[in-house]
């Protein structure tokens, strides 16, 4: 019944649309990439525990801001829920709802990205208080392989939020059909892999440091 | 016609699909809340590592399901992804292995050792 509608794209040898088992593909692969940062984090950070090789130790629970990043954790799994909830409203064609989810996925993935910047800032800063030294891209093996890794996952964000954003401003041309649903799905599946993602960082990289 | 009754038949999966998603969002967040209180609770490094790991692939699997359709659609997208999952942690597995810190003092010993009978011979 909902393949009748739903297959307004040609058929394919596989039966499932080709934009969407592209992207499928390239997510299995970008699985590939990002497991091989995570775990070359993993190793220098059992490799070298102090954090640099020379400068001394970085207390790395001292400079985390494990508040901040809890806080840009939760915005990003709602960022899924609505992102969700805005494929779902373009498959029944509500258009508004559409467009006020899909805006509110944007909004979160722009929160997310000024809380990296804010926490990078303050990282590369240092903090007086806490007596967290400065942590940069080339002072440290943790801060080479920190940055590396957060940084690819916050371009990550910096893409999707772009790409949404041009899907909402084209859900204002009044071209946006039944058939745009496939692009929306397929930007959500990118933006879903990019939350999956930091669900893995965010236990390997910062929670692991406190037990 | 029939575009009508599919159109409702659709407008009925989605609404059912809203609850289901609104279930998860609550999973995930109080997920991410009960990971967050654990580590700073005394307990064995070793239980809370498996509550970590444990939360956190329930997290990954819930979204990769549901938010991502693959409970819904062709089960062939889901070995696509599987096997790009199953090649990432073979490769997370390799390099732990290969890179292990008590191998690698081992090894980085044993360059001592030779280094040093070279040198006294």
């Amino acid at each position: 019944m909902i393949q009748a509608v739903s297959h307004v794209h040609p058929p394919t040898a596989t039966g499932i649309e080709n934009k969407k088992l592209m992207m499928w593909l390239f997510l299995a692969s970008d699985c590939m990439f990002f497991g091989t940062l995570i775990t070359t984090h993993l190793i220098y950070r059992k490799l070298f525990p102090s954090g640099a090789v020379e400068e001394g130790v970085v207390n790395v629970t001292n400079t985390f801001n494990i508040e901040l990043t809890s806080f840009s954790t939760f915005i990003l799994l709602m960022s899924s829920f609505l992102m969700a909830l805005a494929v779902s409203a373009l498959h029944k064609m509500e258009l508004k709802s559409f467009r006020r989810n899909l805006f509110g996925v944007i909004i979160f993935g722009l929160i997310f990205l000024g809380c990296q910047v804010f926490e990078f800032i303050e990282f590369v800063h240092g903090n007086p208080i806490t007596g967290a030294p400065s942590l940069t891209l080339s002072n440290s093996v943790f801060g080479s392989t920190f940055f590396v890794l957060t940084g690819t996952h916050g371009v990550h964000v910096a893409i999707g939020v772009l790409w949404l954003l041009g899907l909402w401003l084209y859900s204002f041309t009044g071209r946006m059909t039944h058939e745009s649903a496939l692009d929306v799905e397929v930007a959500g599946l990118y933006w879903h892999f990019v939350d999956i993602v930091w669900i893995i960082i965010f236990t390997a990289v910062y929670l692991i440091e406190y037990i | 016609m029939s575009h009508s009754i599919d159109f409702k038949e659709i407008k009925r999966i989605e609404n059912e699909r809203y609850h289901a998603f609104f279930n998860l969002a609550v999973i995930l967040a109080v997920l991410t809340g009960l990971e967050i209180v654990a580590i700073f609770l005394p307990f064995l490094r070793s239980t809370l590592m498996t509550l970590l790991v444990v939360c956190s692939v329930i997290k990954f699997f819930a979204v990769i399901l549901w938010f991502m359709h693959l409970i819904y659609d062709s089960f062939f997208l889901f070995a696509v992804f599987l096997s790009g999952l199953a090649i990432a942690f073979g490769t997370v597995w390799a390099l732990l292995y290969l890179f292990d810190p008590a191998d690698m003092d081992a090894t980085y010993h044993a360059c001592q050792f030779l280094a040093f009978k070279r040198g006294c011979c």
